[in-house]
């Protein structure tokens, strides 16, 4: 026997030490052991995850978003964001991935993506948009995300460290082996979607985003008016979360313009707004406005004559 | 008659500014005001950075702004928005947030001033029927190019920008 085998022999065994006497002092950990070992599993940072295990995790973790927000109830809206997504995904190298997207019924201004090809926008940001190139390079964002694995690998590390303490507590599982699992994939996205990415991932799927926006025919700088959009509301409660898990806007545009310069100038026809997007923004006027017949105008005209 | 037409007239105002309300900003780099959306447009004026500016209207890669009297275009990565400039909810997009507050089945009261902040994560409880209706709404390749090609969305082949550092 080699050296080196002997080491890694021996490493193996004082790794299964650390729970072995647990395991045969109470016979009913051992099913708790091979829990922890599945969840380890997971966590393995080095284990490459496949499609249909990614896609199972990617789906635990949106049935969490959505527990958190529901879609919003307009088969019309939703399929149009569908539509506009899926677009964008096709320029990509994932493209064959089940790609999902939805509008979430909040105020808050936000988006999401999960591993698989899910991704969220809220409705509080889909309401912020100027146009649909807008909503295109937050899509483009959201999907490079997926593309890059950043969740998934971001999830692996977290559950690499959180898995096994929790798989020897008594409240582990009632659902079996698998149950379990969903347990940990959804208690260690909690702390990863309210926590945030690292800044760098951040930054490479802003910098992917526009790319992915200008093959799709948009203008490439949907994102960046969608990040000036930020800078200026950034101390809104409504923007809480997503600033505490983004990087500052501003050091968002810093660096896209370091990347971008004009490299991205030029594409034509690039498109920044599109009927399918005017008709959400400019259907016949609603009775609403009536009520603002009084107001509407002084408040407008102010700042009109600066 | 008056009221019919300060009535007319503040519907026209609301429709015509409601995609567009005016936005502040200021210049963040010293620059040139071009008299297109160009680079190699003429120069109408140079701007200095922190010059307040009045954005008019956005193209592309650009936005048009009116500093000091003058009109012209600007990088718009050469543009900070001030604080509470930027479209608020229902402005940019007033009739979007509408049609979706409208179509909220039955939860319009409560589901418009819903936030989603970090407890609403914490404590969210998986939803496997949304998750279930979501699945239902992908939409297809083929239909997400037709969808394109009618829109006049016409590809170009584009390489990932550089990147400064590698990670791994």
């Amino acid at each position: 026997m080699r050296p080196h085998r002997a080491l890694s022999l021996l490493a193996a065994v004082a790794l299964s030490l650390t729970v072995t006497p647990a395991q045969a002092q109470l016979g009913g950990l051992g099913n708790i052991f091979d829990k922890a070992q599945k969840a380890k599993k997971v966590g393995d940072s080095m284990r490459e995850i496949g499609p249909e295990e990614e896609e199972k995790i990617g789906g635990d973790l949106a049935s969490m978003i959505l527990g958190a927000a529901p879609l919003v109830d307009n088969a019309d809206e939703q399929h149009y964001v569908n539509r506009v997504g899926m677009w964008l995904a096709m320029h990509t190298e994932r493209a064959d991935l089940p790609w999902h997207f939805g509008i979430i019924d909040t105020d808050d201004v936000n988006a999401f993506s999960t591993p698989g090809g899910y991704v969220f926008i809220t409705r509080g940001l889909f309401e912020r948009f100027r146009n649909e190139s807008e909503l295109a390079g937050v899509l483009s964002h959201e999907i490079a995300h997926v593309v890059q694995k950043h969740h998934l690998h971001a999830l692996q590390n977290e559950m690499r460290t959180s898995a096994v303490a929790d798989a020897g507590s008594s409240v582990v599982g009632s659902g079996g082996v698998t149950g379990f699992l969903t347990e940990q994939v959804i208690k260690a996205g909690k702390t990863l979607y309210t926590r945030g990415l690292d800044k760098g991932d951040e930054y490479e799927a802003d910098r992917m985003g526009v790319v992915i926006a200008a093959r799709s025919g948009y203008s490439p700088y949907g994102l960046v008016g969608v990040l000036q959009t930020l800078s200026a509301e950034q101390d809104q409660k409504g923007l809480a979360l997503m600033m505490k898990t983004h990087p500052n806007p501003t050091d968002r545009m810093d660096r896209l313009e370091k990347a971008m310069g004009t490299k991205l100038d030029g594409l034509t026809p690039e498109v920044d707004d599109l009927p399918s997007f005017v008709a959400l923004r400019n259907p016949p006027p609603p009775p609403p406005v009536v009520k603002a017949k009084a107001k509407a105008p002084a408040g407008k005209a102010k700042p009109r004559k600066k | 008659m008056r009221i019919a037409g300060a009535l007319i007239g503040a519907l026209a105002l609301c429709i015509a500014a409601a995609p567009a309300a005016a936005e502040e900003g200021a210049v963040i780099r010293a620059g040139e005001l071009k008299a297109m959306p160009f680079i190699d447009a003429v120069t109408s004026a140079k701007v200095a950075a922190n010059q307040a500016v009045t954005i008019v209207s956005r193209k592309g890669g650009w936005v048009e702004v009116q500093a000091n009297g003058q009109t012209g275009w600007l990088r718009m990565l050469n543009v900070r928005l001030q604080g509470g400039s930027a479209p608020a909810a229902g402005q940019a997009n007033v009739h979007a947030a509408s049609l979706l507050r409208t179509n909220s089945s039955g939860k319009t009261v409560t589901t418009g001033i819903k936030g989603l902040g970090e407890e609403d994560l914490q404590n969210a409880v998986p939803n496997p029927a949304e998750l279930t209706k979501l699945t239902s709404l992908a939409v297809p390749a083929a239909e997400a190019s037709s969808n394109a090609a009618a829109s006049g969305l016409v590809e170009h082949p584009v390489d990932y920008l550089d990147q400064k550092k590698k990670k791994k």
